[in-house]
């Protein structure tokens, strides 16, 4: 690696995503769209090829996915994680059984086999927590009575997630489907132990993070997701939930701390990670895999829809607001790169990736706009 | 008056109830402590049509405009759930032996066991008042303690 050079690319990169970020913010679009599209005009076969700074970006993506799952698991206490289990559970198991299947019929007929089927299935499924609380929060939508309800199934679908990446992970480093199933039930063994004791777990690392000066808190807590994370990985079940349960684990006061010290990490970091997926997408593959990503975003709105409106009519909500709940769990974004951002070793991985390139970028930016014009 | 408490994970808690001219109305606790004050659609109680950012000083500003009514219906509340106890408004009459007379003066507590909680005065509410706090006509105390108790003070007051 030159350094100079990989200074250049990487500054010149980073510049790009201020200057999309800022049309992004001033027409009201969630910025993962944008990012991907940086991604694919810097990649192989774009229009101006990164090479030297690749390795640094490879890392800083890897970190991007870290920060995003920790601050995604900081967000939510374990009693809220558990009221959400309790008050919705109904409509998180048929947000499962009719999301899940689009993806999974898609990867079928596309022939990419159970494993890419499966992947793809985890890709319709997950809606974007990210996109969706920063719409919710923008539009003065959080009083609303239909915000609970979405909130709630974000919080579920996330933690089906926790399960569900392990599994597919294992399975995706060649490990038999037992392996797999093994290393998916240690990781809900972890989630239930999170979920029950982290009130004590988490007191020791608030205790330790609370009486650092912001400084030290800060590398700790770099230090303490990194590890917790490589560890996670080490055992299979995927640095990411690693992250996430980590997260999960800390709550209260310091848990605000620590958002507020990593937030700032994880927007650039996380950028580089939406930037890197896209890197390794060549845009003349784009073509040819537009059609399936358009049915699929059709098909996968429609069932994401229904399950809004079936949620909605079981908490009872009024005609508007059902179609407001319907409407606003539409857009997919970072989980379902992540999870893509997995299987790219696969047989198959080339083709996903660029089928969930184009289907992000559909539902990311046309999922906004359906929520923004359902009043 | 029921308030509803609905948990928003990874936002905060929102509280809401309805007036009694139907209308509904909340209030969203964010976690680093912002408010917002929430103001539903008429005839859409689903939707929230105007919501209003406040901080910590500000929020605390309107809870002190508004804080006069609100003790009164917080011991409303309260008179449900402690079993045996006794809660009542006593007007101080121009008449009264305690007008013009502190607290203290009137041994109401090793009188009657029941003590003086809150006086309001002007629609201003005192909280807590001490032994040395001067009774003048016209304000309104609050008096809590065991059922016969709080009878004796009454009558202490009452004159």
């Amino acid at each position: 690696m030159e350094i100079d050079l990989a200074l250049i690319e990487l500054g010149v990169i980073m510049l790009t995503l201020a200057v999309l970020g800022r049309i992004a913010l001033r027409i009201g679009l969630p910025t993962i769209p944008f990012f991907l599209v940086a991604g694919l005009f810097f990649g192989n076969g774009g229009v101006v090829a990164i090479e030297e700074a690749e390795p640094f970006i490879e890392v800083g993506a890897s970190l991007g996915v870290i920060f995003l799952l920790f601050l995604l698991g900081l967000e939510y206490t374990p009693l809220e994680l558990r009221q959400s289990m309790r008050s919705n559970a109904r409509a998180g198991g048929i947000d499962v059984v009719l999301n899940v299947v689009p993806g999974v019929v898609c990867g079928l007929i596309l022939g990419w086999g159970a494993l890419g089927a499966i992947v793809l299935g985890g890709v319709t499924y997950i809606s974007s927590s990210g996109i969706i609380a920063k719409l919710l929060t923008d539009l003065g939508r959080l009083g609303n009575r239909e915000t609970p309800i979405v909130l709630s199934l974000l919080v579920i679908e996330d933690l089906v997630m926790a399960v569900f990446l392990p599994v597919i992970a294992i399975a995706l480093s060649g490990g038999s489907l037992v392996g797999g199933v093994i290393s998916g039930a240690l990781s809900a063994l972890l989630v239930v132990l999170v979920l029950r004791y982290s009130d004590k777990a988490g007191t020791g690392i608030a205790m330790i993070v609370g009486r650092s000066s912001n400084e030290l808190a800060l590398i700790m807590l770099l230090g303490l997701a990194t590890f917790v994370a490589g560890v996670a990985e080490r055992l299979h079940i995927s640095y990411a939930i690693g992250a996430f349960m980590l997260g999960i684990a800390i709550s209260g006061p310091v848990a605000e701390r620590a958002r507020e010290l990593l937030l700032p990490l994880r927007d650039s970091f996380a950028a580089l990670f939406f930037v890197y997926f896209a890197l390794n997408v060549e845009p003349s593959e784009l073509l040819p895999l537009l059609l399936p990503a358009l049915a699929l975003a059709v098909m996968s709105a429609v069932s994401k829809w229904t399950t809004g409106m079936l949620a909605a009519r079981m908490s009872g909500l009024g005609k508007k607001a059902a179609l407001r709940t319907a409407v606003t769990l539409i857009p997919r974004g970072e989980f379902s790169i992540v999870l893509a951002g997995l299987a790219s070793t696969n047989a198959v991985g080339q083709d996903l990736m660029s089928l969930v390139v184009l289907y992000v970028l559909i539902l990311a930016v046309g999922g906004s706009m359906l929520i923004k014009f359902t009043k | 008056m029921e308030i509803f408490e609905i948990a928003l994970p990874g936002i905060g808690i929102r509280y809401e109830f309805d007036t009694s001219t139907g209308r509904r109305i909340g209030v969203l606790v964010h976690r680093d402590g912002r408010r917002e004050l929430l103001i539903y659609c008429k005839g859409d109680e689903d939707s929230c049509s105007e919501s209003l950012d406040l901080d910590q000083s500000e929020a605390a500003a309107l809870v002190e405009l508004f804080g006069g009514t609100k003790i009164t219906e917080r011991l409303s509340d309260l008179k449900h759930d402690v079993q045996g106890l006794a809660i009542e408004w006593v007007t101080v009459p121009t008449t009264s032996p305690l007008a013009g007379r502190s607290i203290g003066d009137g041994q109401i507590r090793s009188r009657t066991s029941a003590s003086v909680v809150a006086v309001l005065r002007n629609e201003i509410s005192i909280p807590g008042p001490g032994p040395e706090f001067v009774f003048q006509p016209g304000d309104i105390a609050l008096v809590t303690g065991t059922h016969d108790g709080v009878a004796a003070a009454s009558r202490i007051i009452a004159g």
